[in-house]
């Protein structure tokens, strides 16, 4: 096997390893915040948090996949490595940049649900006494 | 508090067209629309002072309490799904200022915005 064949293999593994390491974590720890959202609603919630976790994958593998190419020729294991860094690289701030959003999805969620029973931001001018409506 | 009815300036083309805006807008608190000084309005609240409810939007929820201009377009906000958190941030120390501010300058120039858009009523 060539240098760039054993990269692209090494690449492959590193990167989807890592998209389902940290769906999972998302998979694992989403769910108590989308509990919370729905009210309990434990199915509802099991499925808004597996349907993310789908969009997670989508999107992860989506960059591994169009990153996957080198555009250029490996001579040395030392070239494989940086090469090989770089691909890793990007695609951990991909990860980490879309574990945030999803952070930052549930964190918008829980907040919505939360307002739904908050009380007006301001307090009345006057009372008056109710007639027929 | 389970409904807000909203007070409007029947006369008013833009209040017309906000009316309708808000029919279309998904609630957390219903809200009834009532022109202002009319019969309804006055079999509704037949205590309240009705005067100030042409001259600013007034709002006054089921159990009676009354906002008045710059408050009542906040509960406004406050009764629809996709503003409530808007109603808070307006509402604000640093942002309650220029709400109000705002707020009277379109209620007074309402006649004349309503003309410049072409707002009939």
């Amino acid at each position: 096997m060539t240098v760039e064949i054993i990269t692209y293999l090494v690449y492959l593994a590193i990167s989807i390893g890592l998209t389902i390491w940290v769906a999972h974590t998302l998979h694992k720890n989403g769910r108590v915040f989308l509990v919370d959202v729905f009210h309990g609603n434990e199915p509802l919630a099991d499925s808004v948090n597996h349907l993310l976790v789908v969009g997670f994958y989508l999107i992860n593998l989506g960059y591994v996949s169009l990153a996957l190419k080198l555009g250029y020729n490996l001579a040395t294991a030392r070239e494989g490595i940086e090469a090989l860094s770089v691909k890793v690289g990007m695609v951990l701030i991909v990860l980490g940049g879309m574990h945030f959003f999803n952070l930052f999805i549930f964190s918008r969620m829980r907040r919505r649900a939360s307002l739904r029973h908050a009380p007006p931001p301001i307090g009345p001018d006057a009372f008056t006494s109710v007639g027929e409506a | 508090m389970t409904s807000l009815i909203v007070l409007y300036d029947p006369l008013c083309g833009l209040c017309l067209r906000v009316r309708g805006w808000l029919e279309g807008q998904p609630k957390l608190v219903p809200l009834v629309m009532v022109p202002a000084k009319s019969e309804e309005a006055h079999r509704r609240f037949p205590h309240l002072d009705h005067a100030p409810t042409i001259k600013d939007l007034t709002v006054v929820s089921d159990q009676g309490a009354v906002y008045y201009g710059p408050k009542a377009w906040l509960m406004v906000l406050w009764a629809l799904g996709r503003y409530r958190e808007w109603s808070y941030r307006l509402a604000t120390p640093e942002l309650l200022p220029t709400t109000r501010r705002i707020v009277s300058l379109i209620s007074q120039h309402r006649y004349q915005i309503s003309r410049a858009a072409h707002l009939s009523r």
